[in-house]
């Protein structure tokens, strides 16, 4: 069994002007695949990530920079990411598509973790 | 039930129940003229779970997970306003002070809701603050119940709060033992509407939610223990709730559809609930006075002793409408007493009774009424005319399940015809 990392980007704007029955509902969704995903086995955990800040350290010729977020440019950001038990990219896919992220935002990126350094 | 939905039901449950616990015992600590932070800080928190709970998955226990972070958040709110105002920031929830605040019951959920009955407030705006705290409804849930837009409710929310934060010296306290005693009778119809709306929400997926009653059951209990039952009705309206608690075993089908008492399984029924039922109604006849719920637990229990749909007592039935609908006439119990008539076989009095219900205004917006017209139809042998009564009751709509329940009479009907 491998491990993949689901990354859940989504909107910068998808939670902000939702009522509060809303937002409960989308949050069920998930919470209720997460429990059936841990009872068959299949997560492993995971992170939510803070909306707001952020930075990128850069070096540039030698001269470390720091930018502070939020990134106003970028068209989504990552909401948090979780970790999965799957044979391979096939039924990490088929996990994925069963995703209520799927339902309720338009993208998973999927990467296998490299396991050749595990004992 | 599949393991999602399943989780959906405990996520439900758990967040409305801890919500009505969290604001009830932070108002009882921090006082009644903080509702609207104890709201805030359970909102917190549970906004918090929901956000993050994706993502670790359900705590082993959400309920405590929500009060660490409830009463951290608490904390943290009332040391940045205390920064804010200038005042010393050692203000801890545990300490001495706050006991300076000492509630009349000790059930957080009690007293709040007590607070809730303030005398000043409109009889409507106090039960809409208490549904909304002490019972954990959303605004959008308690909206829905009494047919409001939520900006309306919200609008009269705030001002139902403000006017409890407006009252200065023992106002501004929970309410003393002495004045509690004026309290109870609203306190009593409080617990019967909250029960009601669990038994038969109008909106939504379920049928029922037993959550709901079970803890109007609660409540209804611990007032009974800390105030020995001396409120006039208070046992009959505990035996009328144990009663019809008794028949959730048997009120829904596997696929979560309405089971009428005619379909219902009896010998599903809870029977050491019905046992103590009777108990109450017993204790009942110490009353001071007659109330509906003397009535209301009356019809409830002619059902209870009845072990089969036909050996049901139908002019017991009848007698104890008639009386109920002298002492607190209304749409729904005129409703009721035209249905008991048919099954008793007195279609012309029935005939007189839903033709008087029909003045009233509210009376085409009720598909029970609808549903008693198509059953009167149907006992004088008019198919076409029950047909058309069911098609206005199911334009009346509902929860899902009672509109599909409505629908598949029609149905059979259709069938017969």
């Amino acid at each position: 069994m491998a491990k993949f990392v689901l990354m859940l980007p989504h909107a910068p704007d998808r939670y902000t002007n939702l009522g509060e029955d809303e937002f409960m509902d989308l949050m069920k969704d998930y919470i209720g695949w997460v429990e059936e995903m841990s009872a068959k086995g299949k997560f492993e955990g995971g992170e939510k990530l803070l909306d707001e800040g952020g930075k990128i350290v850069t070096n540039k010729s030698g001269s470390i920079e720091v930018h502070d977020g939020p990134f106003a440019e970028v068209a989504e950001i990552l909401g948090g990411y979780m970790v999965i038990n799957a044979e391979d990219y096939d039924e990490a896919v088929e996990i994925a598509r069963s995703h209520p992220h799927m339902k309720h935002n338009e993208t998973i990126i999927i990467r296998q973790t490299d396991a050749s350094a595990d004992d | 039930m599949s393991p999602s939905s399943d989780i959906h039901k405990l996520l439900d449950e758990t967040i409305r129940r801890e919500r009505g616990w969290l604001i009830s015992s932070l108002v009882s600590r921090l006082g009644p003229g903080k509702v609207d932070l104890a709201e805030d800080v359970a909102q917190d928190a549970i906004v918090k779970a929901l956000a993050t709970w994706p993502y670790k998955g359900v705590p082993d226990n959400p309920r405590a997970w929500l009060r660490r972070v409830a009463g951290n958040t608490a904390i943290d709110r009332i040391r940045r306003s205390a920064r804010e105002l200038g005042i010393d920031d050692d203000w801890d929830l545990a300490s001495e002070e706050s006991d300076i605040i000492t509630p009349s019951l000790s059930d957080p959920e009690l007293d709040l809701m007590v607070l809730c009955c303030d005398p000043a407030l409109a009889p409507q705006d106090q039960l809409f603050l208490a549904l909304k705290t002490v019972c954990g409804f959303t605004a959008a849930e308690t909206a829905a119940l009494f047919f409001l837009k939520e900006d309306a409710l919200s609008q009269r929310l705030a001002r139902a709060k403000r006017q409890l934060r407006n009252q200065s010296g023992e106002l501004a306290r929970f309410p003393t033992r002495f004045a509690l005693k004026d309290r109870l009778p609203q306190l009593l119809k409080m617990i019967y509407l909250m029960f009601s709306w669990g038994y038969l929400p109008r909106r939504g997926d379920v049928l029922f939610r037993e959550d709901v009653c079970r803890e109007a059951i609660r409540l209804s209990e611990s007032l009974l223990a800390q105030t020995d039952g001396q409120t006039a009705g208070h046992h009959a309206l505990h035996a009328l709730l144990l009663f019809q608690t008794a028949r959730f075993p048997a009120r829904a089908g596997p696929d979560g559809s309405l089971l009428t008492l005619e379909q219902q399984d009896r010998t599903k029924w809870d029977q050491e609930m019905i046992f103590d039922g009777f108990a109450q109604l017993q204790a009942a006849q110490s009353s001071p006075s007659l109330t509906r719920y003397h009535l209301e637990a009356g019809i409830a229990s002619v059902h209870a002793q009845a072990r089969t749909w036909q050996g049901t007592d139908w002019p017991a039935i009848v007698q104890l409408y008639s009386l109920l609908n002298q002492q607190a006439p209304s749409l729904a119990v005129s409703v009721n007493l035209a249905v008991s008539l048919i099954y008793a076989g007195e279609i012309s009095s029935a005939q007189t009774q839903l033709d008087k219900a029909e003045t009233l205004a509210a009376a085409q917006d009720l598909p029970g009424y609808h549903l008693a017209r198509a059953k009167l139809a149907r006992a004088q042998g008019n198919g076409s005319k029950a047909q058309a009564a069911l098609k206005r009751a199911a334009a009346c709509r509902i929860s899902a399940p009672i509109d599909e329940h409505i629908a598949r009479q029609a149905a059979l009907i259709d069938i017969e015809a």
